[in-house]
């Protein structure tokens, strides 16, 4: 009912005061017995679910399978009285720890990165004005208590539910707890009985589109309006991002494969005349064989690799999805102020002795390079120094002069920082000069002067310094002053005037003119009582010394990240409310419109022809003013967009920014828009990846926006891009490089169960592959560097680029795979072959070689063994292997570090990680062939040294092979090599 | 953030026919029929080369490889023990002594076995010195000696055919594995012992189960074709009041300190452990 009360009611009901709010220690009573302004969280899913959907969740339920099996087989084997049961019983509890332990894994990562992004949101926390202890204060939203009262202005989230007070013209938005999105306007007034219509309440998490209001807090936290409709709070539906869409893809796909094979192998050695339980365990290891156990784990920790190396970079990404979207991305709307440009006027040029001289703008500038010599440029200096009222905060000696805070206008604090630079101690110059009169700058004068006396205790004379718009300067000039002398205002000299003026104002730079006059002594003794109301000093006849003009420069990474943009096909649109001059001139500086190319305008001034008469295709850019997008019609905003590469949109208001976003969008580009006010978030809204921006930015458009940027840097944009398209590489990568070794497991059993050799390599020493020696490699390739064409290349069709393609799949497959199972092969068949069985001697021998009755088994030299010397031969023979296989995945991780680029290209030490894993990958070898050889569970033997490069030529082939692949990939783009090759 | 529409069945069942057969670009299973070959043709080329490189890889190998001897005999430094006739099921004898058909298998066994030691085999075999390694390293043929299968007395099969099987006391023959360059110290000999004392009596041939140590080294196939390993035959009477039970035996090959006979994991090292069950 607090809305029907009247303010002094409520006053009383609080036990507030409108002008000092509440004291301190009230408010600490109150937020003790009512808890913090914040919702409760909706119930999350039980940790426990959680953890049970990563134990079934990917490839886990064929492992599940493969453990079911080995514990069958186990049950039927122990039921018939075979020895070698209790290997099935171990595969099947190692298995089934398999998956637990990476569902663990999985688990905790997710966890973490969780608790990353959540932490992202805990970094924008808001912020309410709240007046205590008759104080104004700064807040943090959530230790709002009732009574309080709280100050509103647009673009704030209202902290909680508040009676209004006092407005001015305050508008809110009501969408969030309505529905609605047309602003309604709010008032002091109780207008309705119901709480929910009448307009002195706004609500807690509705935003302040526009004025101000002051209101008194009636309810926080789950007693808000909000609190209470409970659903809304936990109605954030779970969409799937594109990479988990891509990643389901990649585990059918395997998950397929590895069942396909399965099955067709079951079905070859049941035909075969195998018993069906040892088919059940060729399934097994078939299906072990095929499932990269280890590789989910390592797309989770690349995923949230990147995320931390996003957030160092100053790109808050809200969800992962975000990084994958930014890298698809083909069109940034840009904001210009505070994105593109410093947002700080900065003395751009200077024009005096008829010369314009260019001053540095960067951002932490602590010299001016320009010819200083001449004594006009004493005189200018002192008049920028002197007719100045801006003043630097005291206390801020220590800081760099750029980064000073300074009271007074963008234009004064340019000047008052840039003579600073010059001449240092500029405050201890004015005092030199004391100040004895000043007229500051207005409208209709659209001067600024001051009269000074002068800090040559020789020189009584005061000194009259003005500065203002040039044309009105000029017109109380009647000398100018060259290399320190005045000379005579002649029309020569007013052209050249003229020229230099028009020239800094065509750069869309603000320009101001100087002038001085040297009262006269005689005239103006000490004493003379200057009076600004009467101007009894001249204001005519002065002396033109210079103009000075001042732009808002681009900030000085901005250049290279637009081109970065341009050769990575991402077109870079401007829309900024400034003036077109300004928008042009800035947007020429950062290369949105590169030095070549010409508007319609240009081409008419060229040309000398009316601009109707060109010919609009010739123009590549376009500088499209606010007023003529109003007139336009949708067909012809798509022409403007598709027909000119270099677009900047002048004069806009927010409104039309929404405009231009669903313009792109129709010609299928997926658009990034920066923005930072309240009215930006329709638009942060509709595109693809909406910006916002992390100083400048309103809490309505960071809670609109998937991305904020810390540092509001346009070049942070192109990082993002950047990190997006090398996740997706790297992780492409990643899988390549572990689906290949696969088939190097795989053959071996189709080979067993086919030619009836002896098993050349055991269901754990899989395991030992897949998530001993492998996992770090892989891992270590997310740390991979961008190829160096990664930002020359168009951005990633969603629909047709997926993250495993075909040639992917094939390549490691049925190439890379297909050579590693030759080289192992050949180490297995050099380690029987010297230990007295040929080849030959092998094919067909599996039922005698596994029959445990048989204890003279004869090799190709009449020598006899028993049961346990070929087992432990057959141990040597799996140990023989998956040195192989290691010794040659160390090649395949090498040529996965490039796709197209030369490795050479690439640098085989810029990624130290690649070195730790490989190794890691041979330590890990070395452990378990000499370490663990002697334990038996593992089926691990010492493996004679040379065995080790038995393998290596194979190595070699591989890499030789893939820099011959890229060679011919580079050397003929889009060649059946190219269209086949190249995953 | 684009989600994607569950295409309708229809849709994508044309989809799929589509994929398979493309009337409008001739593409079968997404590849025109030129694309085919030349992918055909590319893993052709490619497979082709691999096993070129794996077949000149695996002959280089065996280049280096003696016909003679292995590389390596590490993994067989000691030889295990085998029995003959070798039952199918694990090493376990059922026969009826009055039933010749139960044990028929048993003695076509160790007659097909024994055929090799025939006199008539034997011809160009040597005596030998006994009791002495026969050392013939120098010598480029390699000899066999002779083994007398007067020796094995009566599981000699010479008189009785059945091995003594259908007296109800069987012959079995133990023999040590062959592994090229063995040579036993001290007096090698097998000694078999029942589980449960006094339930059989063991007769060795010859004697005390003595292996003479003129039979090493082997010195391998292709060098020492005619060579015939050494034998010792036991002949098991089974006490009376035993029959119907398992009698379970084990041989060991004792007296030379070089020939293993105690391997946790190998049970057939140097020893071997049978079950006999004779019914009447």
């Amino acid at each position: 009912d607090d809305h029907k009360l009247s303010v002094s009611e409520l006053e009383e009901k609080y036990g507030t005061s409108i002008n000092k709010g509440l004291s301190s220690a009230r408010a600490a009573e109150i937020l003790a017995r009512d808890g913090p302004n914040s919702l409760t969280p909706p119930k999350a899913t039980p940790e426990i679910v959680k953890f049970l959907k990563q134990l079934v969740g990917g490839f886990s339920i064929l492992l599940w399978i493969g453990a079911v099996f080995s514990w069958i087989s186990f049950g039927i084997q122990l039921a018939q009285g075979a020895e070698s049961a209790f290997d099935n019983l171990y595969l099947g509890v190692v298995l089934a720890l398999v998956v637990i332990l990476t569902g663990i894994f999985a688990y905790y990562q997710e966890a973490k990165s969780t608790n990353i992004m959540a932490s992202f949101s805990k970094m924008i926390p808001q912020q309410a004005l709240v007046i205590r202890d008759a104080e104004k204060k700064e807040l943090p939203a959530d230790q709002l208590v009732v009574g309080d009262i709280v100050e509103i202005k647009g673009g704030d989230r209202i902290p909680a539910d508040i009676r209004l007070i006092s407005t001015q013209g305050c508008k809110v938005d009501n969408s969030s707890l309505t529905g609605e999105s047309e602003p309604q306007s709010r008032s002091c007034d109780f207008t309705h009985d119901n709480p929910l219509e009448t307009r002195n309440i706004a609500f807690y998490s509705t935003t302040c589109v526009e004025g101000t209001a002051t209101g008194i807090v009636i309810n926080t936290g789950d007693r808000t309006i909000i609190g209470r409709i409970a659903s809304l709070a936990s109605g954030v539906g779970n969409e799937k991002t594109p990479i988990a869409i891509e990643i389901e893809h990649f585990v059918y796909l395997v998950a397929g494969v590895a069942i396909s094979v399965g099955v067709l192998f079951f079905i070859i050695s049941v035909s075969m005349r195998y018993k069906i339980l040892d088919s059940i365990i060729f399934l097994i290891g078939i299906i072990v064989a095929n499932v990269p156990e280890g590789l989910l784990a390592t797309v989770t920790v690349s995923l949230s690799l990147t995320a931390k190396r996003m957030a160092k970079k100053n790109c808050l990404v809200k969800n992962l999805e975000a990084v994958e979207t930014l890298g698809s991305t083909s069109i940034i709307c840009s904001d210009k102020t505070g994105t593109l440009t410093q947002n700080r006027m900065t003395v751009a040029h200077l024009w005096f002795d008829n010369q314009i001289y260019s001053a540095d703008t960067s951002e932490d500038q602590t010299t001016q390079p320009f010819d200083q010599s001449s004594p006009s440029w004493t005189a200018l200096s002192k008049i920028v120094t002197l007719c100045n009222r801006a003043e630097f905060r005291p206390g801020q000696e220590n800081l760099p002069i750029m980064k000073r805070v300074v009271v007074g206008d963008a234009s004064e604090t340019a000047l008052l920082k840039f003579a600073e630079v010059i001449l240092g101690d500029v405050m201890g110059i004015r005092a030199q000069n004391k100040k004895v009169a000043e007229i500051p700058f207005n409208s209709t004068n659209k001067f600024q002067l001051s009269i000074h006396e002068t800090d040559d205790p020789n020189d009584k004379r005061f000194l009259l310094v003005m500065k203002g718009a040039p044309e009105r300067i000029l017109e109380r000039c009647s000398t100018i002053m060259i290399n320190g002398k005045e000379e005579p205002l002649d029309s020569e000299k007013a052209e050249a005037f003229q020229t230099a003026y028009m020239e800094l104002g065509g750069m869309g730079e603000r320009v101001l003119g100087f002038c001085h006059l040297y009262l006269p002594e005689n005239e103006f003794p000490d004493t003379y009582p200057f009076d600004t109301d009467s101007m009894n000093f001249p204001t005519s006849n002065l002396c033109f010394v210079g103009l000075l003009s001042m732009i808002d420069p681009p900030r000085s990474t901005v250049p290279d990240a637009v081109s970065k943009c341009r050769s990575a096909g991402i077109k870079v649109i401007m829309v900024t409310g400034d003036h077109p001059i300004t928008a042009k001139a800035i947007a020429k500086s950062v290369g949105i419109i590169s030095a070549t190319s010409e508007t319609v305008e240009d081409i008419a001034k060229r040309l000398n022809i009316p601009v109707e008469q060109v010919n609009r295709r010739e123009a590549t850019a376009a500088v499209v003013n606010g007023m003529e997008l109003k007139d336009m019609s949708l067909q012809q905003l798509d022409e403007i967009l598709c027909n000119h590469s270099e677009i900047v949109f002048a004069r806009t208001s927010p409104q039309q920014k929404l405009i231009i976003v669903e313009g792109c969008q129709r010609q299928g580009a997926v658009v990034a828009v920066t923005g930072d006010g309240v009215n930006d978030s329709p638009a942060l809204k509709k595109a693809d990846i909406g910006i916002a921006m992390g100083i400048a930015g309103s809490d309505a458009a960071k809670n609109a926006a998937d991305m904020v940027l810390l540092d509001d840097n346009f070049a942070s944009i192109v990082t993002g891009v950047e990190e997006g398209r090398l996740i997706f590489d790297n992780l492409k990568k990643t899988i390549a490089y572990t689906l290949t070794k696969n088939i190097a497991e795989l053959c071996p059993f189709l080979i067993y169960i086919i030619a009836s050799i002896p098993m050349p390599i055991g269901t754990i020493t899989i395991l030992f592959i897949d998530l001993g020696t492998d996992i770090i490699p892989s891992v270590a390739l997310a740390y991979e560097k961008a190829e160096s064409d990664i930002m020359n290349r168009r951005p990633r069709n969603k629909r047709k680029d997926r993250l495993v393609n075909e040639q992917l799949a094939v390549y490691s497959y049925l190439q890379i795979g297909i050579m590693q199972s030759v080289g192992a092969f050949v180490t297995y068949f050099t380690v029987y072959a010297e230990q007295g069985f040929l080849p030959s001697t092998l094919l067909g021998v599996r039922v005698d070689w596994e029959n445990n009755a048989i204890n003279d088994f004869e090799d190709s030299y009449g020598q006899e063994w028993t049961k346990y010397q070929r087992t432990y031969l057959q141990w040597t023979g799996y140990t023989a292997f998956f040195v192989s296989i290691t010794i040659q995945q160390v090649a395949d991780l090498i040529i996965r570090k490039t796709r197209r680029n030369s490795i050479f290209q690439q640098g085989l030490f810029r990624n130290k990680v690649i070195w730790v894993g490989i190794f890691s990958q041979i330590g890990i070898a070395l452990i378990l062939t000499y370490g663990l050889g002697h334990v038996t569970a593992l089926n691990f033997t010492p493996l004679r040294f040379q065995y080790w490069f038995v393998a290596v030529p194979f190595a070699i082939l591989i890499w030789v092979y893939d820099e011959v692949r890229k060679l011919f990939i580079r050397r003929y783009p889009g060649s059946w090599w190219d269209k086949n090759m190249y995953y | 953030m684009s989600k994607e529409t569950k295409k309708p069945f229809r849709q994508s069942m044309a989809e799929w026919r589509q994929f398979i057969y493309n009337p409008s670009s001739g593409e079968f299973l997404g590849r025109t029929a030129k694309s085919w070959g030349l992918i055909l043709l590319f893993y052709l080329v490619f497979y082709g080369f691999l096993a070129a490189l794996f077949t000149f890889t695996m002959w280089v190998m065996l280049q280096t490889l003696s016909s003679d001897i292995p590389k390596y005999r590490d993994r067989i430094s000691s030889p295990g023990l085998m029995i003959s006739p070798k039952p199918d099921t694990a090493l376990e004898f059922y026969f009826n002594k009055s039933d010749a058909q139960s044990y028929a298998e048993y003695v076509s066994t160790l007659r097909k076995f024994l055929e090799s030691y025939d006199d008539s085999k034997q011809s160009q075999n040597i005596n030998c010195t006994p009791g002495r390694i026969f050392d013939q390293n120098d010598v480029a043929v390699k000899k066999a000696c002779r083994f007398n299968l007067s020796e094995l007395g009566q599981c000699s099969g010479k008189e009785d055919k059945t091995f003594g099987y259908s007296k109800g006391t069987p012959c079995v023959l133990v023999k040590v594995n062959r592994i090229i360059g063995l040579k036993p110290e001290g007096e090698p000999r097998i000694q078999c012992t029942p589980k449960e004392e006094g339930t059989v009596e063991i007769n060795y041939f010859p004697p005390e189960g003595l292996i003479d140590l003129m039979y090493f080294p082997y010195y391998g196939k292709s060098l020492h074709a005619h060579y015939l390993q050494p034998l010792v035959a036991i002949q098991l009477a089974i006490n009376s009041n035993s029959t119907k039970e398992e009698v379970a035996i084990e041989c060991k090959i004792l007296g030379s300190p070089n020939l293993k006979n105690e391997d946790d994991r190998d049970k057939f090292l140097g020893r071997i452990a049978f079950k006999v069950q004779m019914t009447e």
